[in-house]
């Protein structure tokens, strides 16, 4: 019985010009994103591989130089675009593309792609994941609105009564008539998105990616069938068709609309981050307050320079067995690294805790728990970004060492000195592995459970709603 | 129709009266209202907040500015005196070199105009001031961003534009899409029409009332919001006032635009529902689909550089620039003057001073096609965003608001010509300094000039504004006629 429900409802829903016409544009818009998702994937991930062996050329090709000289020079590196980032670009237009990494300094990431662009694209991109999760709710409000109230108005749903046909059946074809529809528009974007993705990305990459769409698959699906059920409800309980709609919509509107401006707004407001003025005016002054590498009379280098004549106990720099330079250089990244960790220590958490409230918001809002996961899950997310960063500052730091401990042990304290290719050779190349899923499924199963906890309230819903809904 | 030979027509004024009345009876306009006022007047407090940020932020950098030259003043004239030496020649203020290219920097700032509150745009995203030095200019404006969590620049501030433009249209089409047709399903527009009114007359006297208390609750809660939260002078800017007539002016006009398509949309004379779903199926094309599409479309068509590129061509022309002008001595200076054997001579920081200065200049040469491709590709885009945002009136008065409010692209390309120019003068006061090898004084301290932001004439924001006001008004009247055709056909029975 479920099944010829099922049947009826889908050749209704495929037989409406309208729901036709409305399906045939979000089957347009997917996969004109995810084809120029996928172009956009290829060429950034192009680019910067052939950027990160070119500045790893750079780098073994500086010539004879002085280690800290080198260390000035540094090295570049380059966010890698992820696979995913196909479906959902997430915040990768609005954090910088490469970070330099140098001497005595941790440097912001520059060049957001977003500043290169007209302010049309404030309006939002024209993403996978836009499509998703702003028109495909909208597909669904169409085709679930007046699932019951249009069989109550037609007074077809007391014929049905009299059939036998329970509620809980047409319940359940009613939904699964819906699910078809959505597969039937989702399904060849995502096959089409799956070749896509295994024609250009390498195999390793390939695997890593495949448990992270999955999991963005099903959370789409849970969002997708919280949101259908939704509709049941509303559609079973609203007088008429009509209210049903301007209530769906209306929930639409604040769910895609208003929660992503208004929870921004309510996390800055009670988790403020502080000015990028107020931030670096607050390092500089941390970092002049300890040996800043540059200025030999500063209180701590005698300092230092007192304990080291002391340990190796001799009266002059000149005398000492060690570089004093080098030293003095380490002491400083040491003292640096300390006030960095702190300031992005802070900053980071801020961060967080702006979107840990964003995240307690979703449960007013699923939109916002989905939109959180689909950007998790692509790995473009804030925390993904910071998880970069922190192993290329790591990295930063491990240039600082090699170049310092080599100053220190190989660099007179009376002459010039100069380190060649060998130094550079030691230094291992920057190699970068994105965390894997149950590094995001630890920090994100709060949105999971918020869309589960959704899914299931509306379901309830949808059935308690069913069982109560008046024939008349 | 025989009857309005015997009957009076009714008085426009009492007809509006009698629809007021007809209006305020019903809850749905009050609470739409009530919702439209705070979405509104949230909004524009919303964008004050944000103004005061950027402000204090200027505010605190320039404070730090003046500390900071009066204690390089100070300092000047205890080396002058005798009173204090230099712990090194890289700390000697008196160098050209290092007072140009660290010490003495100073701020290129574009503080908000007074108006903007009334829009956010894109000031969240470029940056409002920079540190200017004798380095080459990508230098600093590459890391000048205002510290934002991304997730927030992607999702946008709940300003008054986002009020305006995707939100206003919704209330607008929930307080006029049924005008004529509730009037029909309830049996009640026969009844009116015996009154010896036409339709039309009915129609627009019912749409009139409308657009009036629409743009009433828009503009009073904006003005009065935007009062209290401004500062006492914001209206006594120059081009303030008609800044903020514009502002009124081009909001009415997208007011207008939706009241004009509601109004075709009820003349075809639907019933209520196939209205409402008509007109939101506006408001997603125009508001949610176009503009994105759009953007794809103007990034697909002139497709920007990749920075990327940028920096690699930046490093690579800075690799070239080295190799070939130095000697080893340069070279070494380069590296680490202090570290030299009895380091830190002024001599050598003079010297480095000098080959810092030609590698710049080097570099920048070499890196200046790869930029103006950047620029070419940029302002391509921006002239073709022109061109096509007559597609959806969305974009027309986002850009508008965004420019009245002074938070437009437009403003910001003035702020970095501008701190373009200030850092040619900052370069050519300090470098030929540099190469003379002299020391600077304690009075040369402020002789450099603080920069002073110049605002665009008001005329020429009025003029862009003026084009697509054009716009809107042409396809409001091209509505509004088609719907005075659709009304003379319009069915009044069911």
């Amino acid at each position: 019985m479920v099944w010829t429900i099922c049947k009826k409802e889908l050749r209704e829903m495929v037989r409406d010009g309208r729901l036709r016409a409305a399906g045939l544009i979000v089957l347009v818009l997917l996969s004109a994103a995810l084809l120029l998702g996928w172009r956009n994937y290829r060429n950034i991930d192009a680019q910067h591989k052939s950027a990160q062996q070119a500045t790893r050329q750079q780098w073994l090709g500086q010539g004879r130089k002085n280690p800290h000289s080198a260390a000035h020079y540094g090295v570049y590196a380059f966010k890698p675009k992820t696979p995913l980032s196909l479906v959902d670009p997430g915040t990768d237009p609005f954090t910088g593309v490469a970070v330099w990494l140098e001497a005595h300094k941790q440097n912001e990431f520059q060049y957001k792609p977003a500043q290169d662009a007209t302010s049309v694209q404030r309006f939002g991109e024209l993403t996978g994941a836009a499509v998703l999760q702003i028109l495909v709710p909208l597909l669904l409000v169409l085709l679930g609105f007046n699932a019951w109230s249009g069989e109550r108005e037609l007074g077809t749903l007391r014929q049905l009564g009299s059939l036998g046909v329970s509620r809980m059946q047409l319940l359940v074809g009613k939904a699964l008539a819906m699910a078809g529809a959505v597969s039937l528009l989702l399904l060849p974007a995502l096959l089409a998105g799956l070749a896509a993705l295994a024609a250009s990305a390498e195999p390793g990459a390939m695997r890593a990616s495949l448990p992270r769409g999955a999991a963005m698959a099903v959370s789409y699906g849970l969002y997708f069938a919280a949101f259908g059920a939704l509709c049941l409800a509303v559609s079973a309980w609203a007088s008429s068709s009509r209210l049903a709609l301007v209530v769906l919509l209306g929930f639409w509107m604040l769910n895609v609309l208003i929660a992503p401006r208004t929870a921004s707004d309510i996390a800055r407001f009670f988790r403020p981050a502080p000015s990028a003025f107020a931030f670096g005016h607050q390092m500089e002054a941390a970092l002049a307050q300890g040996i800043d590498g540059h200025n030999p009379a500063d209180e701590r280098i005698s300092k230092l320079r007192d304990e080291l004549l002391k340990k190796y106990n001799v009266d002059s720099i000149e005398h000492l067995p060690v570089n004093f330079a080098g030293v003095r250089l380490q002491e400083g990244e040491n003292y640096g690294n300390k006030v960095y960790d702190a300031a992005y220590g802070r900053l980071w958490q801020t961060f967080g805790e702006q979107d840990g409230m964003r995240e307690r918001l979703s449960l007013l809002a699923p939109g916002l728990a989905i939109r959180h996961l689909s950007m998790a899950f692509a790995g473009t997310d804030f925390p993904q970004h910071a998880h970069f960063a922190k192993h290329a500052e790591e990295y930063r730091r491990s240039i600082q060492l090699l170049m310092n401990n080599d100053l220190i042990t190989h660099a007179s304290n009376t002459g010039a000195y100069y380190a060649d290719h060998s130094l550079w050779n030691q230094l291992p190349e920057f190699a970068y592995t994105a965390p894997g899923l149950t590094w995001v499924l630890e920090r994100q199963w709060p949105s999971v459970a918020v869309l589960a906890v959704w899914f299931a309230l509306t379901a309830a819903a949808a059935v308690v709603a069913a069982r109560q809904l008046n024939v008349a | 129709m025989i009857m309005n030979h015997f009957i009076r027509p009714i008085g426009l004024f009492r007809l509006l009266r009698l629809e007021w009345r007809n209006l305020r009876a019903d809850r749905s306009p009050v609470v739409l209202a009530i919702l439209l006022a705070l979405a509104v007047g949230y909004g524009v407090w919303n964008g004050a907040r944000w103004m005061d940020f950027q402000r204090h932020a200027i505010e605190e950098a320039l404070t730090e500015e003046s500390q900071r030259l009066a204690k390089i003043r100070d300092e000047i004239r205890w080396i002058d005196s005798g009173q204090k030496t230099p712990l090194s020649a890289f700390a000697d203020p008196r160098l050209p070199q290092s007072f140009g290219r660290n010490m003495g920097l100073r701020y290129a700032a574009m503080p908000p105009f007074a108006l903007g509150l009334l829009s956010v745009g894109q000031s969240d995203l470029l940056p409002y001031y920079f540190r200017v030095s004798t380095n080459p200019m990508h230098s600093f404006t590459a890391n000048s961003n205002e510290i934002e969590n991304p997730v927030h620049l992607l999702s946008g501030r709940f300003d008054l534009s986002f009020a305006i433009v995707f939100l206003l249209p919704l209330f607008i089409i929930g307080i006029s899409y049924n005008v004529l047709s509730a009037e029909r399903e309830g049996g009640t527009l026969l009844l009116a029409l015996a009154q010896a009114i036409s339709v039309r007359r009915l129609a627009l006297a019912k749409f009139a009332v409308r657009v009036a208390f629409v743009l009433t609750v828009t503009t009073v809660v904006a003005l009065t919001v935007a009062a209290l939260a401004a500062d006492p002078g914001w209206l006594g800017h120059a081009g303030s006032v008609s800044r903020l007539a514009s502002w009124v002016v081009v909001t009415a006009a997208y007011a207008l635009f939706w009241f004009s398509l509601a109004f075709v949309v009820n003349a075809v004379g639907r019933h209520s529902a196939s209205n409402a779903v008509a007109l939101v199926g506006f408001w997603l094309v125009f508001v949610v689909v176009t503009p994105p599409v759009l953007n794809l479309a103007i990034q697909t068509v002139y497709p920007v550089p990749s920075r990327v590129e940028l920096i690699q061509a930046i490093r690579s022309a800075g690799e070239d620039a080295t190799r070939k002008g130095s000697s080893l001595l340069a070279r070494y200076l380069e590296d680490h003057p202090e570290l030299a054997p009895g380091g830190g001579s002024s001599a050598a920081t003079a010297d480095f001073g000098t080959l810092l200065v030609a590698l710049n200049d080097a570099t920048e040469k070499s890196v200046q096609p790869v930029l103006a491709r950047f620029e070419d590709q940029l302002s391509a885009q921006r002239r073709m965003a022109a061109r096509l945002r007559y597609l959806s009136p969305a974009i027309v008065v986002q850009d508008a608001l965004n420019d009245l409010a002074g938070s437009s692209t437009e403003r910001h390309q003035m702020f970095l010509a501008q701190t373009a120019e200030y850092h040619r003068r900052w370069r050519e006061f300090f470098i030929p300094r540099i190469l003379r090898g002299e020391k600077l004084s304690a009075t040369d301290v402020d002789r450099f000039p603080a920069f002073q932001f110049r605002e665009e004439g008001v005329d020429a924001v009025l003029a862009r504004c003026g084009v697509a006001f054009a716009g809107l008004a042409i396809s409001v009247a091209a509505a509004a006629a088609a719907g005075m055709w659709a009304m003379r056909r319009h069915q009044v029975a069911g």
